[in-house]
Order: C-alpha cells, then sequence, then structure tokens
C-alpha cells in the first residue's frame, strides 16, 4: 500500500475517534446513556432487518421469574450488512447475551452493542478500534 | 400481349408481398452499412454517449469519511454567523456540551429528508451516473436522487423549492463544478442550524483526491445565515464491490422527535405486528 493511503487511513482512524458515533447516527442518541455497557441474557423473540434501524426484541426473565420484553436499536442493515452481519444472524428461539447502552428513562429498551451466541460467537454492531 | 402481361404480374406480386409486410408483427430490418476504416470510433454528434467517454472515473459506491486538516493545512474555523443565527449556534454549542449525543436533533431523526449539503454528509453512501448532459447522485438515506443538468442549458428562471434544490454543472477538467440554489428554507445549512433564507446558494467542487478518495468542496452562500461563504471539505471512500441499499425510513423508526422537537425513543411494535 502507498504511503499516501496510510496516511489517509491513519487521518480518518483519527477522525472517526474524535467524531465517535455522531457521524454514523441519522439522529441524536441522546436518549442513551451512550458508553454504559450493560448486558442482558434471554431469548430472542424477532430480529427486524430493518430501515433505518435493525431491532432486537428479547424475552429477558425478570423479578420472580416473569418474562419481560425489551428493545433494542441497533445500527441500519446498510451498516451492518457491509460488516458481516445479515438478516439470519439472529432468529427466534435464540439464546444469546446482548451488550447494550441502556435508556435513560429506566424504560426496557436501548441501543445494542454487541450479541454474542451459546458457542461463544461474538457479533460487533458498532465500531470497534480495529473497524474505525 | 404477353409480354405486358408478365411486368404488371411482378408489380402485383411485389405489392402483395409489400402489403403483408406491413401487415405482420415482424419487425422491419435495418440494413447495416460495411463498416469503414473510421466506423469504430462513434462521433459525439451522432452518439451523445460517445462523450462520457472522457469523464473520469466514479464507478462503485462512496461512503462519507471525515479527515482531519493535513499537516500545513488550517484547522476548520467555525462558520460566521449573522447575529439570529449566531444565537442558534450558541444554544446549540452550549446544549451540546451538557447533554451528549444531543447533536443530531433534527426533524431528519422523524424521516423528514436532509435537504443538500446535509444530504451528502449522511452516514450512507451516494453513488454517481453519467448519462449524455447530465449527472445522477444517487443518495442511500431516505432512497435521495438528485439530477445535476452540465448540458449547459441555464437554470430555471424561479424553481419551486424542493430539499435538494436545482442543479446545473459543468466540468472543469475532471472537476465537477455543481451551483445549487431552490432549496427549501426549512433544511439544515449546517449541523446546529435549522433554517435559512431562500437565497442560499450552494457550490460544489467535486474531484477525485487520489484514486479511490473523492473530496467535495462545499460553499455555502446565504447572506441572512452567514457573514461570509462557508466551505467545507468532506471525503469520501471508494467501495467497488458494495451496491446501494433501498431506504425506507418510516419502515420501522422508533426516533422521531416528541411533541416538543426534542429527542425520543418508542417501543411500539413496528406497523403490522
Amino acid at each position: 500500500m502507498k504511503l499516501r493511503n496510510w496516511s489517509l487511513i491513519t487521518g480518518l482512524c483519527v477522525a472517526s475517534l474524535i467524531l465517535g458515533h455522531s457521524a454514523r447516527a441519522h439522529h441524536s442518541t441522546a436518549m442513551f446513556e451512550w458508553g454504559t455497557e450493560k448486558t442482558l441474557s434471554g431469548t430472542i423473540e424477532r430480529y427486524e432487518w430493518t430501515q433505518p434501524h435493525t431491532f432486537i426484541w428479547i424475552s429477558v426473565p425478570g423479578r420472580q421469574g416473569k418474562m419481560q420484553e425489551w428493545g433494542l436499536e441497533g445500527m441500519s442493515p446498510s451498516w451492518l450488512g457491509r460488516r458481516g452481519w445479515s438478516l439470519h444472524s439472529l432468529n427466534a428461539g435464540d439464546k444469546v447475551a446482548v451488550v447494550y447502552y441502556p435508556l435513560k428513562d429506566g424504560r426496557p429498551g436501548g441501543f445494542y452493542v454487541r450479541v454474542t451466541s451459546p458457542d461463544g460467537k461474538t457479533l460487533e454492531a458498532l465500531p470497534t478500534r480495529n473497524q474505525r | 400481349m404477353r409480354r405486358k402481361v408478365v411486368p404488371v404480374a411482378w408489380v402485383a406480386a411485389a405489392c402483395a408481398a409489400l402489403l403483408s409486410a406491413c401487415g405482420s408483427q415482424s419487425p422491419p430490418t435495418v440494413q447495416i452499412p460495411p463498416s469503414s476504416p473510421s466506423a469504430g470510433v462513434a462521433s459525439e454528434a451522432s452518439n451523445p454517449y460517445a462523450s462520457l467517454a472522457k469523464l473520469p472515473d466514479w464507478n462503485g459506491v462512496w461512503d462519507v469519511t471525515f479527515r482531519p486538516p493535513q499537516p500545513g493545512q488550517a484547522p476548520a474555523a467555525d462558520p460566521k454567523f449573522t447575529p439570529p443565527y449566531q444565537k442558534q449556534w450558541d444554544k446549540f454549542q452550549a446544549l451540546n456540551k451538557t447533554q451528549k449525543g444531543l447533536n443530531f436533533v433534527s426533524e431528519v431523526a422523524s424521516c423528514i429528508p436532509p435537504g443538500l449539503p446535509q444530504s451528502m454528509t449522511q452516514p450512507y453512501p451516494i453513488e454517481f451516473l453519467f448519462t449524455p448532459g447530465r449527472v445522477t447522485i444517487l443518495i442511500e438515506t431516505e432512497g435521495l436522487t438528485r439530477r445535476i443538468y452540465t448540458d449547459g442549458s441555464p437554470p430555471p428562471e424561479s424553481p419551486d423549492p424542493s430539499f435538494q434544490g436545482t442543479s446545473v454543472g459543468h466540468w472543469e477538467n475532471d472537476t465537477l463544478v455543481v451551483e445549487t440554489s431552490a432549496i427549501l428554507p426549512e433544511t439544515s445549512p449546517v449541523n446546529g442550524i435549522n433554517g435559512h433564507s431562500d437565497k442560499l446558494h450552494i457550490t460544489e467542487r467535486i474531484h477525485l483526491a487520489d484514486p479511490d478518495t473523492l473530496e467535495i468542496t462545499t460553499t455555502r452562500n446565504d447572506p441572512a445565515v452567514f457573514v461570509e461563504p462557508y466551505t467545507t471539505n468532506v471525503y469520501y471512500k471508494r467501495h467497488r464491490d458494495w451496491k446501494i441499499m433501498e431506504y425506507v425510513c418510516e419502515q420501522n423508526n422508533h426516533d422521531a422527535l416528541d411533541a416538543n422537537g426534542n429527542p425520543a425513543f418508542s417501543l411500539k411494535h413496528k406497523p403490522g405486528e
């Protein structure tokens, strides 16, 4: 690779670090505790491979064993599809652990960051240091 | 007599054949002249598409990236605003310091398309189509289309305002220069500012900075908003193997602004569920 290409890539990395997620969203992220990672373990109800965002509906054991539905927004099919995801990445009935940024208002929802299946396979759903 | 009958019979037979041919559904055949030494090179007069051969290669899909100032370049300066817009800008900057992530509050969250120039810096890629006398930019976000007429005809005198405005362009060597006006005044000319006058004029200079990097220099001119024209440079990385995807914002949007225009998040199931 030519030196100037490396310079460009380095520059892009720095720019991504400066701009962070803000350059990759079509809306404000003010409703989330952005950057605060929480984890949910549960069973996928539905994975919606839709615009402008993908969406995970997941059933999670709550208090006294009662199941609660959580809704987690994610990056778009356009972004995820170009980075290893597909509409078949998650399926109803899959038991997964999801790392997410929670809603500030305490409702059962947030923005998903990565998903790990029982076989230990993890899919990243936001830019990581390597993807920048 | 026999000599006269024969020609008449031939004429009748020829007419019958002609009528038969005219009444049939088969397409007429076209006689292709034998090739001459110069026949392989179509002239622009006979084939307008031949004019495209001299344009630069912008094939593939372009993903917007942001590049900080390079060594020797000055850092990007803040726009210089007129007093009412300076007030809006200061308020936006102050809010962003106290509310992390507020920086993209706009109607775009509610699926109202971004207008020019914000439509060119959305998180999803763009592509270019060259046809004779026109460049078309397809923007994945919201499935937007920009038609840039490069045939030399003047822009219409008083076009209806629209999100992407009315554009004419011309080539200066390998740089496409696009002039756009008639942009809807409720759109955003720069992040943090909502609205502008009907005088907003955008000039874009688009060229390859290196074989797989497209640079767009965008100048915003609106005396109601900017004290002096405000220029930014944005870079796009080429992905020859990507395809532009369909984008229907209303399909499953959970992020529409609330009644007060503030960021919100809905946990309602999508339509039809």
